[in-house]
């Protein structure tokens, strides 16, 4: 019914889209003022405590539109490499988040009014750019079938993508 | 007086002037009678730009633009929500719109000088369909709307005078607006997708 609905199809992946804004909009936001990119003059951990509630919101909404879509194509989804190295990508950008929001808790708080950041906290800013630009680009790439099963040779890439017929074949 | 009231309100009246222009082009089909000269265009874009070729070529390059793209856009309705929540008092009440709206506009800028590099090479690589879809021109439409609406109505006004001193429904208005634009212009674009 979700695929088949032209709406409802194009309602949930352009939600899902859109809800980028606000979640990964406010990170970035907060990314970026550890490393003294916005908002220097403001306490960083003011901007990431009031930017917390927005960006959950705005993940809440991402995920439930993305398992619905998911649902509605799980084979295709399920089967993409793109889709495989998202999930892997996300999972490492929460551990990321978690480990980040602890050692800004933990962190002495006379850097709070600091343009930048204490090297730890800008190294976990700098990798949750590049994770969630990774779980972006991912995502961007799934409706793309560049991996062609018969035409692959390597193992590893094989089973990276889900190509069964040919790993038994070997 | 309307002298007095044009020099108050220069750059708002000639933005009037230009939306005015472009409401009474579409209403007049003027747009219409200059549309079909705008084609070659697209299809040199398309077919003999080095963007277009690339694009037609390169999926791969194609999609991590287009990536990228998605990547400018969130941050641009980062930096659009950060502001103008404020500006609404819903976020961040407890420090001054003036040092929001001034620490975030320099991202923004950079961000959509990014959304419209990437965004003309998206467009390049399929320019022979965009050019149908009235959604597309929606989108232009939006995109010139937003700009011109950020840098020659709500920044002026913003950085005249302590905020403050600005009338608080004119703040709601103002940034009620831009979230409304910069909605506006990702969710067309996303509609170029399903067309």
């Amino acid at each position: 019914m979700l695929v088949s609905g032209y709406y409802s199809w194009n309602w949930l992946e352009a939600t899902h889209v859109l809800t980028l804004m606000i979640s990964i909009g406010s990170l970035f936001i907060i990314d970026f003022r550890m490393l003294g990119w916005v908002l220097p003059d403001v306490s960083a951990t003011a901007i990431a405590d009031r930017l917390h509630k927005p960006m959950i919101i705005g993940f809440v909404i991402m995920f439930i539109t993305g398992i619905l879509l998911v649902y509605a194509k799980p084979v295709e989804n399920v089967q993409s490499l793109w889709f495989r190295i998202k999930m892997i990508l996300l999972v490492m950008a929460f551990i990321n988040a978690w480990v980040f929001n602890s050692r800004m808790k933990a962190a002495d708080g006379t850097w709070d009014s600091a343009r930048v950041a204490p090297k730890g906290l800008r190294t976990g800013a700098i990798i949750s750019l590049c994770l969630w630009c990774g779980v972006i680009a991912m995502g961007r790439f799934i409706p793309y079938d560049w991996v062609d099963c018969p035409k692959v040779s390597n193992t590893a890439l094989l089973w990276a993508s889900g190509c069964v017929e040919q790993l038994n074949a070997l | 007086m309307l002298s007095n009231l044009l020099s108050n309100y220069r750059t708002v009246a000639g933005l009037a002037f230009v939306v005015l222009a472009v409401v009474l082009v579409e209403f007049f089909e003027v747009r219409a009678s200059i549309y079909p000269s705008l084609l070659p265009f697209f299809e040199w874009l398309k077919y003999s730009s080095w963007i277009g070729y690339l694009g037609i070529t390169y999926g791969s390059v194609y999609a991590t633009i287009q990536a990228g793209h998605l990547i400018s856009m969130a941050i641009i309705g980062g930096t659009v929500l950060v502001t103008d929540l404020r500006l609404l008092g819903v976020l961040l009440k407890d420090i001054p719109s003036e040092t929001i709206t001034k620490g975030t506009h320099q991202c923004f800028k950079y961000s959509l000088m990014v959304a419209i590099a990437t965004g003309i090479f998206c467009a390049a690589g399929v320019a022979d369909k965009v050019y149908y879809m009235p959604v597309f021109w929606i989108k232009m439409l939006a995109l010139l709307t937003g700009s011109g609406f950020m840098f020659f109505i709500k920044q002026p006004l913003l950085n005249s005078r302590p905020h403050h001193e600005i009338d608080p429904w004119t703040l709601r208005i103002l940034a009620a607006a831009s979230i409304f634009i910069w909605f506006t212009v990702a969710a067309t674009g996303r509609w170029i997708g399903f067309s």
